[in-house]
């Protein structure tokens, strides 16, 4: 890989009280790149992005072993705040989960929160963001319209513009597309290609022929393993671990 | 969904084999038209031309119609990537036998300049490399690259004999020129013939294995 290593995993098992869900993963992932992981539900997908900005210390009885470096600081040190890891990598999920407030308020607020607090910085960042992800054109007469009144699509798109806007490093999807409709998702991912000259992604999906379009390196993981991490194209075309192989071919899972 | 791509993947490769099959008596029954003279059969090698081209079509819009509906990966794309060339190669072995079979109509009556030998022999060991990488497709089995090499190294020198051969008995008397031309030409189609086997067979490695191996 050329790409210098923005997150490097170590080691990294993961406890829920005593179901192990993590299994020793050791991956790179490359700057600027998009990384999928890949894997049958229950394999730990979620769990492991989670991992990358602590999200997961919020559930109690969750344990991790290893090391999680981001431009080889690890996440997991006691000195490391785990608001700064938010800010660092910011994170978009299944479900479109607008603030209900306006479209304005849903990217300022964070950056309120962040200190920010001049109209006309505020102004620039919920435009920029906006542009950033590909939705200015869609909203810029109705910025103060309730967010909650675009349609699923947008929604995820102004989840995206909110993360941007407090300008992370690491931009984590879980799932970004599973409740959109066909043209929504290609919206997102001809976005997901414009995002990854500034940001390094992670994207969960369940959807193999998303991971082959939009990604540049996938992990296959199941029962908590890493079973297979390298480009994408030869990932799909041709795997090395037999799983990997019958599970991109739909023979099981 | 997956099990229904696959039952589809099988039915896929069963009709490709089927081609090569048809493709394989084309070239098998033009040259035992050529050597007994027999116009009928090769008339009936000409009449398959339709066949083997609509079984070309059809294999393709079912490749493509599976790609669209299931966006294979790994060996399934591979498959799938592999029968729409075979399909091609195996289209241009049935219509060499066309050739071959429109030669033999032409050449029909009168009789060859010397018993052949050399031409048989070498449409022998094409059908053989033909059927075998055939059998390894169906089989899903890798092929040994350095022996199709050899192969196809035995054919190519055949080619190049019977060449000769053309040549001797044309300086020897010109009113064997039409007809040596003709056998010059069978032995280049059926060089071409073994070529198409080699280019199957690499396509079968990769089909097999991922891996692209080159076939000289």
């Amino acid at each position: 890989m050329e790409n210098h290593i923005k997150v490097s995993i170590k080691n990294l098992s993961l406890w829920y009280g005593s179901n192990q869900a993590l299994d020793q993963i050791t991956m790179d992932m490359p700057e600027k790149k998009i990384t999928a992981i890949i894997g049958p539900s229950g394999c730990g997908k979620s769990t492991l992005i989670r991992c990358l900005n602590r999200m997961n210390d919020l559930i109690e009885g969750c344990r991790t072993t290893g090391e999680i470096l981001i431009d080889g600081q690890n996440v997991y040190d006691r000195r490391v705040d785990a608001v700064e890891v938010r800010r660092r990598v910011g994170m978009v999920f299944q479900k479109p989960n607008p603030f209900p407030k306006s479209i304005y308020e849903n990217i300022a607020y964070g950056c309120r929160i962040g200190g920010i607090n001049t109209k006309q910085r505020l102004d620039k960042i919920v435009k920029e963001s906006l542009k950033e992800a590909a939705l200015w054109d869609e909203v810029k007469d109705r910025l103060s319209d309730s967010a909650m009144k675009l349609s699923g699509g947008q929604q995820q798109r102004l989840c995206i513009a909110r993360t941007l806007a407090i300008e992370p490093e690491v931009l984590l999807m879980d799932e970004p597309c599973s409740a959109l409709d066909p043209i929504a998702t290609a919206k997102i991912e001809d976005l997901l290609r414009d995002l990854k000259r500034d940001y390094t992604v992670v994207i969960v999906t369940h959807n193999m022929q998303q991971a082959a379009r939009v990604s540049d390196y996938t992990a296959y993981l199941y029962l908590g393993k890493l079973v297979e991490f390298g480009p994408t194209r030869q990932v799909f075309e041709k795997p090395e671990a037999e799983l990997t192989e019958r599970y991109i071919t739909g023979r099981f899972g | 969904m997956r099990s229904k791509f696959h039952e589809e993947l099988k039915e896929i490769k069963a009709k490709v084999a089927r081609m090569g099959e048809l493709a394989r008596q084309m070239l098998k029954d033009s040259i035992k038209a050529l050597v007994k003279q027999d116009t009928e059969l090769a008339e009936k090698v000409v009449s398959h031309k339709g066949e083997i081209m609509n079984m070309d079509e059809e294999i393709e819009q079912r490749c493509l119609q599976a790609i669209a509906m299931y966006q294979p990966t790994a060996k399934d794309m591979r498959t799938l990537g592999v029968c729409l060339k075979l399909i091609t190669y195996l289209n241009r072995i049935g219509r060499y036998g066309k050739d071959i079979a429109n030669v033999a109509k032409e050449l029909g009556g009168k009789p060859h300049i010397t018993r052949l030998v050399s031409i048989p022999h070498m449409a022998k060991l094409v059908d053989g490399m033909i059927a075998d990488a055939l059998l390894a497709f169906e089989e899903e089995r890798e092929m040994n690259a350095q022996e199709f090499t050899s192969r196809d190294d035995d054919v190519d020198a055949l080619r190049y004999s019977i060449f000769r051969e053309c040549f001797t008995y044309m300086i020897e008397d010109s009113r064997n020129i039409e007809r040596c031309m003709h056998y010059a030409l069978i032995a280049r189609y059926l060089e071409r013939c073994a070529d198409h086997a080699c280019k199957i067979a690499e396509k079968i490695i990769y089909m097999v294995t991922g891996e692209r191996k080159e076939i000289k």
